[in-house]
């Protein structure tokens, strides 16, 4: 993706172009950095998966032993998790946040770059952990204490596990330092906080989120660095520890990072639905009040992931975890009420912010079961919880993911990428989506527990998983189609122009890709779609235009 | 206005519905306590149905009748309806009210304390294998991965367990009991059961343990009050 740059000069030294990328403090290139790591760390990952789903495919251990599997299941949540997922948003929120804001860079360009070469160095720093005598770390992306102290989780790879995650947990932090400060201090003129793109007030609130959960997760790491390392006692239950402390800690961050997860691809497919639908967001206060809600919800959910501990006041925490939906739900009708009556272009973005919704409603509605304590008894820990969270974050984030790089390719790349790929690409991730991870539902009902490699014939899990293991090769042949359209688009992708798509907002009213300091002029801002009012005024006969 | 043609029976169309269902639907529980999740769970599963076809529907009407074609022309720019806004604000907060009530219900009833205790079983989860001490008597039955151990319950009579560990977390789980508890140590937890069906069935480990977490299997077998009483006494003796 280093287009940007192929119209400078190139008269420097043949290693320059690695040295500028590597000291850049462009919000774009950074950008574009987060973007292409954590896509490959998504490859990565999903190449564990499908190991996984080799070795889960027929009864018996064929491809993989015990340990290898532990390693795996807990790389891949991991780097899901904070490498791909996260870091993902991150990249789209450097790239496109002043772009939308009409501004030139972030506040903190500097502290830009330190956050994503902390993130790398984090990345990094868990992956070393597969070059250690014991591997990777082998507790769960959870890594619950007892097991993941010294005594049963001895190797070098939770260590690194624990740094990496703090580093770039760290990072995180400073980058959401650095985006809420970019959007509270550089909106250009006219760029009211109710003029933003939806996709800027859903990366604020993440943000936030970011600013108050990561710290403690980092504090709970430190804490469990000094068990494994310092003869500390903070998870030890023998000694005056406790072995649920960490389990609240971890999970106060966690159930936020659920929707760190979420609320930024639910940013992106506001801005895809109302430009392929020909109108304006339907409810855009509601859609921001509805985001507030599911920010400040978030922190008073996260015992439902405890309820079989018998340590939570269940009810509690379930009348929570079930209100957080009713901030979701409304934003289906948001985005229903936007379609209506609207003009519907299919193009690859706008499917796949389709697949984003059918995928999401299903994962959003078995959350509700899970939500529910007695539900949450029988299906705690199965596959239903596998099931369920891959419709979230596969069926919701990753769907989302994809309708951003087909949306905004154009911008980055200033090249088109195929509509018959991407077509291809969607249809084919759809049915191997759902192949892949509902049959999971019924295998978790029918008492297939999580984290485990094999299961005995006797259990008559097997077809399902059969199933799965199927659906998860047509995942893998779908990605194949998009990597081909991706190595394709930007050789002999079609020219973009500024704005292929008729786009609202200000990113489409400069050159794509944008020129260093992001705008030759600015359009005015008089509502929260510049671009298209500037489109309208232009149509419009010229005594009308007195602006 | 209706044009007169065969239309298909309600039945037809219900059995139609449920068969979609079907997928996503619960085993039978063979406890009592499980019996109430499982109707839970059917309650739920009824209204996400409802849900899930109400969103779909919108969805594809949408797709269907506002798709670009040609000649349709340039869509009116709608901001937005406050009191559509506020209905359905409201709909989805009474679904989850609703639920959530239905929910508090079940728990009672699953944690709910018996009137009387007809026997209790320490279950101590290790790595990697369960021990079950039967209270008041001498018999302890371990199990490893090698060889699986075996919880005899009697059916019909109100089990408490009292679920501990003395290393890592794991979590005691019969899936056809619909409910599982964690054991942890460092805390005693409880978890009660009244079995109602004979039978022989699974138990895992929930809570992944450790390297051999798949292979903390063990089997319940209910039997009724009398074999199970002989099988006890038969325990002690040896």
């Amino acid at each position: 993706m280093a287009t940007a740059d192929t119209l400078a000069p190139t008269t420097r030294r043949p290693n320059s172009r690695i040295v500028e990328w590597a000291t850049t403090t462009d919000h774009k290139k950074i950008g574009v950095l987060y973007l292409v790591s954590s896509v490959a760390f998504f490859f990565v990952a999903g190449a564990m998966a499908l190991l996984m789903r080799a070795e889960l495919a027929v009864s018996g251990q064929q491809v993989l032993d015990d340990s290898t599997y532990n390693q795996l299941f807990t790389m891949h949540g991991t780097v899901m998790m904070f490498f791909f997922v996260v870091p993902f948003a991150i990249g789209l929120a450097n790239y496109f946040v002043p772009l939308h804001i009409g501004a030139a860079d972030v506040v903190f360009p500097r502290l830009n770059a330190l956050t994503y070469w902390l993130y790398v160095l984090g990345a990094a720093t868990v992956f070393a952990g597969f070059l250690t005598s014991d591997g990777a770390a082998a507790f769960g992306w959870t890594a619950y204490p007892p097991l993941s102290r010294e005594t049963y989780s001895p190797g070098l790879g939770g260590d690194l596990w624990i740094v990496g995650l703090a580093s770039s947990g760290i990072g995180t932090t400073l980058g959401a330092v650095n985006l809420i400060a970019t959007i509270f201090g550089m909106r250009a003129p006219g760029m009211t906080m109710f003029r933003m793109p939806i996709f800027c007030w859903n990366i604020l609130v993440t943000s936030a989120l970011l600013l108050f959960a990561f710290p403690v997760l980092t504090a709970a790491l430190a804490a469990l660095f000094v068990d494994r390392n310092f003869g500390g006692h903070f998870f030890a239950p023998g000694s005056g520890g406790s072995a649920i402390l960490w389990q609240h800690l971890f999970w106060f961050l966690g159930h936020p990072e659920v929707y760190i997860a979420i609320l930024p691809f639910f940013g992106v497919v506001t801005e895809i639905i109302p430009v392929f639908s020909g109108k304006p967001l339907f409810g855009y206060r509601g859609f921001v009040l509805a985001t507030l809600l599911i920010g400040s919800y978030s922190f008073s959910v996260w015992a439902h992931h405890m309820f079989t501990t018998g340590a939570v006041s269940n009810p509690f925490f379930a009348a929570t975890s079930m209100l957080i939906a009713v901030p979701t739900g409304i934003k289906f009708f948001n985005w229903i009420g936007t379609m209506w009556g609207g003009r519907l272009r299919f193009r690859t973005p706008m499917l796949f912010c389709m697949g984003f919704m059918l995928m999401f409603l299903i994962g959003g509605i078995t959350g509700i079961f899970l939500a529910s304590p007695p539900i949450d008894f029988a299906a705690h820990d199965t596959y239903y919880v596998v099931g369920h969270m891959h419709y979230v974050l596969f069926g919701g984030s990753v769907f989302a993911v994809f309708a951003s790089i087909y949306y905004w390719f154009p911008k980055l790349s200033g090249r088109m990428m195929s509509e018959g790929l991407g077509k291809v690409h969607f249809w084919l991730m759809l049915a191997g989506m759902n192949l892949t991870f509902f049959p999971m539902h019924q295998l978790g009902l029918r008492g297939m527990q999580r984290r485990i490699p094999d299961y005995a014939p006797s259990t008559g899990f097997g077809d399902l998983n059969l199933l799965s293991t199927i659906g998860s090769g047509v995942l893998a042949l779908s990605l194949l189609v998009f990597a081909a359209n991706m190595w394709r688009s930007l050789r002999r992708g079609a020219p973009a122009g500024d704005d292929p798509w008729k786009g609202y907002t200000l990113e489409w009213a400069t050159g794509s890709p944008p020129p260093p300091h992001n705008f030759h002029r600015l359009p005015p801002v008089r509502s929260e779609r510049p671009v298209f009012d500037e489109r309208v005024r232009a149509a419009a006969p010229r005594e009308s235009s007195d602006g | 206005m209706l044009r007169p043609r065969r239309t298909l029976p309600t039945p037809l169309l219900l059995g139609v519905a449920a068969g979609c269902l079907l997928p996503a639907c619960a085993p039978d529980a063979v406890d009592v306590q499980g019996g109430a999740v499982g109707e839970l769970y059917t309650t739920f599963l009824l209204v996400a149905a409802g849900v899930f076809a109400t969103v779909v529907g919108l969805l594809a009407w949408s797709v269907i009748r506002y798709r670009d074609r040609p000649g349709r022309e340039e869509p009116r720019q709608h901001h937005g309806n406050v009191k559509l806004e506020a209905v359905w604000f409201v709909i989805p907060q009474a679904l989850v009210v609703g639920l959530f009530l239905l929910s508090l219900s079940t728990l009672e009833e699953v944690d709910r304390a018996p009137a009387a205790a007809d026997l209790g079983v320490r279950v101590q989860g290790f790595q990697w294998g369960w021990r079950f001490s039967y209270d008041g008597t001498g018999v302890e039955v371990t199990g490893t991965p090698e060889r699986p151990p075996v919880l005899v319950l009697p059916v019909g009579r109100n089990v408490t367990f009292e679920l501990i560990s003395n290393d890592v977390i794991h979590s005691f789980y019969v899936p056809r009991f619909l409910v599982k508890r964690d054991t942890i140590p460092g805390k005693v937890n409880e978890l009660r059961v009244t079995v109602e069906e004979p039978g022989t069935y699974r138990g895992a480990c929930a809570e992944f343990c450790g390297l051999l977490h798949a292979r903390m299997d063990f089997t319940v077998r209910a039997v009724e009050p009398d074999r199970f009483e002989t099988w006890l006494d038969e325990q002690e003796v040896s």
